[in-house]
């Protein structure tokens, strides 16, 4: 009984304006979403080179350092360490522009100081820390929506919209709904075929567009799919089917409702506007001046001012005065006790800044997440993140990749420690150049960063979309159970 | 007249009394109280780390003794009409730092130690999140309450057959339409005054926005253009209305348009310009080579110069007590920075012993390299300013793009009346340009360039009391109209053209 209402409903879906303006719609949209993203600037091909020449830039500059020894090695750091380039932006944008493509675990730089008196002359490189630039920090492009699938998937809630709002009002104000209801179909079956009716009919040709789309890419051939993207996919396609049956169910839910079509689709229609543009952007905005956090330059003054009382307690540039210098020696492979407060000023001072770093960052990372968590009380929100999820676009991306650079630097610290040990000549003091072994290492020996994506975290959205389906359901059902059918 | 009055009062009263009207309206009021909520306390919070900027800047000022190491400020002040529309306002650089030698650019890539830096920005991320103001939620919900006001006042009419019955009175066609379009805008203006005033009032309500009558007449006239832009939709539902035949029809294509015109296409064009871009040269990298040749050949001619006075080099150019002369090369210190990729070039001198040294053929020299080095800093200026140009460029052909929809219209102009727009922002930038040029002005006005405080402050530091300061313009309201009128004239001439459409389609309507 309920394909039967289902068929109709279908039926009678196919031969509406509405039906006809989504087949021209959708295809066009992921026509042109398919085309913006393989054939555009910036685009994937262009990201994959870069990439390559960073990753063989990387290699070599591993490779110079290592035969230069460890030592060198160890003091200038792994490199610039860059971003895998993500295939699946074209489902899922987040903000990729705001994305850093990288970060960076090197110093090249070099300090010195002229000695007089019993102040040695030395040269040193500081040690490196990882650090994280910012993507594009001029910008003065104000951030737009992308016509990524996203994007699509929040017009297929108001498509749903149009396909339910007079689905049960509708019926009433023509007195067809008595009619079917004269019939010994129970009010359950009813919703649900009209339910599925809708559903169907936006979900066809949503699919056909998306081959379409993958069709084009596929064929443009520059943007390579491995078979692990074929599935990622598929779950996304799985996400629009969760969206757009929440909107289906929440257009029923108001139709049957409201008395009047009309006051159903204003209430549906603003409902749309607020959970896909005025709510999670509110929050966004919102979430800054609720849980403030100190600003990038009130940061630096504090790192400047803590870095100040390292050197005033070291002195590494100035043996005059009063207070002598405790590092007035220079550091020296005869001298292991000299090497040792080098190697404890150049720990404090990484320490330092690696907690300055580090902090400020794992703080911006805590507001967008707070904002994300507050934002997922909207479906079109949680679907946005579900599908960044999928795709590993935007900040959980780039925050699966930070964590990944954490553990990166422990691994290669870890690498020239125990190399070290290896070295009997070696004084065995990290992160002193004098301090570390000089013989070179076999380039290939040192650790290279992997990146591993992981897809745990889109569980969690996932299991929001189905209760939000749920939810939805039971008050679209109770509300039909209890409405009038006149 | 009795007649159009009536036609108006019956469409207002069919309107106001239906449940879309309440929803609309309440909707539309808490929607704007929680965006100027939002917006106000990031108005706050802009102001706040301006105030700070500025502050800060201040005991630096005392600091400085010599000419040469000179680096006042320009900050961009927050602006209170932000709350209704941000704009541009928390993008790009708020602080450019003037340096002589250095020129004032933006370069997309990081270079360190930029001249035009965001200050005060806390969270880079969360600029991943829209931003809404109450521009945002006029162009977008005010659109869809005229469109469905609009959609069913004559094919509803004809659908329940009271068209018939209106159209067998001696009203006039003409009466009809114009009644229709003046009934349902009187019942759109207290939605679109009462949310603007309650905007205001949670506004001004904040102790730091202070808005003075130049603001509040910039408000006044956002609301008249956010009524043509409501009368731009209502008169495209009303047009629509009068060519379906049944009031679903209307409603459906109208939606469509509504969600085509509103949110698809602008979005489309920004981001086919921004990966199709028009206007594409060479990249970044290449404007920073050569750069970095202007700055040798800068080089050259100072050499030059230097030769032609009669000197192997600079220091040679002073001229110590005798028996002094063995040291020199102790006394005489040269420090530089040759900034990434010789982006620029800042030169300072440091002598010991000052008080014997004979400076007067150095300053002359000095006289003619620093102007110099600032003419060929303004030279570099004009390379590095290509990629922002054409960035511009490339911006001016999306918004182009995008004036094909009239809410995309609606959203320009009131962001060139607000102040807050792209525009606005690259006003900033060439306001601080020529503020740098002011400096110079006055620079040589001190003859600072000759002057032995330019490197020394042996004799006494440089007098800095009268330095010019950086003034932020505010626009008037006419040089806002100015900024705003194209933009105010397409929505016009959308609404005329809507208008005669609906009014010759009404016309020729055919009942049948």
């Amino acid at each position: 009984m309920i394909w039967q209402i289902a068929f109709k409903e279908i039926y009678h879906n196919l031969t509406t304006l509405r039906f006809a303006l989504i087949l021209i719609v959708l295809p066009v949209l992921f026509v042109a979403n398919s085309f913006i993203y393989s054939f555009g600037g910036y685009g994937y091909t262009a990201q994959v080179d870069t990439y390559n020449q960073q990753v063989t830039q990387n290699r070599n500059h591993i490779g110079d350092y290592a035969n230069k020894g460890l030592a060198e090695l160890a003091l200038v750091g792994p490199g610039e360490i860059p971003k895998l380039p993500n295939p699946l932006t074209f489902c899922a944008d987040g903000a990729d522009k705001l994305i850093p493509r990288s970060v960076k675990m090197q110093n090249v730089g070099m300090l010195g100081r002229a000695g007089y008196d019993e102040f040695e002359g030395y040269q040193w490189r500081p040690p490196w820390i990882l650090e994280y630039p910012l993507q594009n920090k001029s910008g003065s492009v104000v951030q737009r929506i992308k016509v990524d699938w996203v994007f699509i998937g929040i017009l297929m809630g108001f498509f749903a919209i149009l396909f339910t709002f007079d689905a049960i009002a509708g019926e009433r104000a023509r007195g067809t709904l008595s009619l079917m209801m004269s019939n010994t179909v129970s009010r359950g079956q009813v919703l649900l075929g009209k339910y599925l009716g809708a559903f169907v009919t936006l979900m066809v040709p949503l699919i056909i567009s998306i081959l379409i789309n993958l069709l084009i890419i596929h064929l443009s051939g520059n943007i390579p799919f491995a078979p692990e993207h074929w599935l990622r996919i598929l779950g996304m396609v799985g996400l629009f089917a969760l969206l757009v049956s929440i909107f289906t169910f929440l257009g029923l839910f108001f139709s049957s409702r409201v008395s009047n079509a009309i006051t159903s689709l204003v209430w549906l229609l603003l409902t749309w506007v607020f959970l896909a543009f005025v709510f999670p952007s509110l929050l966004g905005t919102f979430v800054g001046n609720l849980n403030p956090i100190p600003s990038v330059d009130e940061v630096l003054r504090q790192q400047y001012a803590q870095l100040g009382q390292l050197y005033d307690e070291y002195r590494p540039f100035d043996g005059s005065g009063d207070i002598p210098s405790k590092l007035s020696k220079a550091a020296s492979a005869e001298d292991p006790e000299a090497t040792r407060l080098w190697a404890a000023f150049f720990t404090k001072e990484v320490e330092t800044k690696t907690r300055f770093a580090d902090g400020h960052i794992d703080q911006q990372f805590r507001q967008v997440l707070l904002a994300r968590d507050l934002t997922q009380i909207s479906p079109i929100a949680t679907f946005q993140y579900a599908m960044e999820g999928l795709a590993n676009t935007g900040i959980v991306g780039y925050m699966n990749f930070v964590k990944q650079a954490r553990r990166y630097r422990q691994t290669f610290i870890d690498f020239i420690k125990t190399e070290d040990q290896g070295d009997s000549e070696s004084l065995h003091i990290y992160p002193v150049k004098e301090g570390l072994s000089q013989s070179p290492v076999d380039p290939d020996a040192v650790p290279v960063f992997g990146e591993q994506i992981s897809y745990w975290s889109v569980l969690t959205q996932v299991m929001f979309l189905v209760l939000f389906n749920l939810l939805f359901f039971i008050i679209a059902q109770i509300s039909f159970l209890k409405s009038d059918l006149k | 007249m009795s007649t159009l009055w009536l036609v108006i009062q019956r469409e207002f009263v069919s309107n106001v009394l239906t449940a879309r009207f309440m929803i609309g309206f309440m909707v539309c009021l808490l929607s704007t109280a929680v965006a100027v909520f939002v917006q106000v306390d990031d108005y706050e919070k802009r102001l706040a780390s301006y105030n700070a900027a500025v502050r800060e800047a201040e005991p630096e000022t005392q600091e400085w003794d010599l000419y040469y190491n000179i680096r006042p400020q320009a900050h961009r002040k927050p602006n209170p009409l932000g709350i209704f529309n941000v704009g541009a306002e928390n993008f790009g650089a708020n602080t450019v730092t003037i340096e002589l030698a250095k020129p004032v650019f933006e370069l997309t890539f990081p270079i360190g130690d930029e001249p035009a830096q965001k200050r005060g920005s806390d969270n880079p991320f969360l600029a991943m999140f829209l931003t809404i103001d109450v521009v945002f939620i006029f162009k977008i919900v005010l659109s869809a309450l005229a469109i469905l006001f609009a959609f069913n006042a004559v094919s509803g009419e004809r659908e329940d057959g009271t068209l018939k019955l209106v159209l067998s009175n001696a009203i006039p066609r003409d009466m009809i339409v114009l009644g229709k379009y003046l009934g349902g805008m009187l019942s759109l203006f207290p939605i679109v005054l009462i949310s603007l005033i309650v905007a205001l009032v949670i506004a001004l309500s904040s102790p730091v926005t202070a808005f003075d009558g130049n603001h509040i007449s910039h408000v006044v006239l956002i609301f008249a253009v956010s009524l043509l832009y409501v009368s731009t939709w209502y008169l495209l539902g009303l047009l629509l209305s009068i060519w379906t035949k049944t009031p679903a029809t209307t409603l459906i294509l109208s939606m469509f348009v509504w969600v085509m015109l509103t949110i698809v296409h602008s979005n489309m064009a920004t981001i086919v310009v921004e990966k199709f871009p028009p206007y594409q040269s060479k990249p970044e990298a290449a404007f920073v080579q050569s750069a970095a040749d202007v700055w040798d050949q800068f080089r050259k001619e100072r050499d030059t110069y230097v030769k032609q006075r009669g000197y192997e080099s600079l220091k040679d150019s002073i001229s110590w007590e005798l028996g002094t002369r063995s040291e020199k090369t102790n006394r005489f210190l040269t420090f530089y920075s040759y900034g990434i990729d010789g982006l620029y070039l800042i030169e300072g001198y440091i002598l010991r012993d000052i008080d014997k040294a004979d400076t007067s053929i150095f300053q002359e020299i000095l006289g003619y390299q620093e102007p110099l080095r600032i003419a060929y800093a303004d030279k570099v200026e004009e390379i590095l300013n290509k990629p922002a140009e054409e960035r511009e460029r490339n911006a001016k052909f999306a918004d182009a793009l995008s004036r094909i929809s009239f809410a995309d219209v609606y959203h320009f102009a009131v962001g060139a009346i607000a102040g807050t727009d792209r525009q606005s922002y690259n006003n900033f930038i060439q306001d601080s340009r020529a503020y740098k040029r002011r400096i110079v002005e006055y620079l040589k006005d001190k003859n600072a360039f000759t002057s032995r405080t330019w490197f020394s402050n042996d004799q006494g530091a440089a007098d800095l009391t009268d330095l010019p300061v950086f003034q932020d313009r505010q626009l008037s309201l006419s040089e806002s109209l100015s900024r705003a009128y194209i933009d105010i004239f397409i929505l016009l001439a959308w609404n005329i053209a809507l208008f005669m459409s609906a009014y010759v389609s009404f016309l020729r309507y055919n009942l049948g």
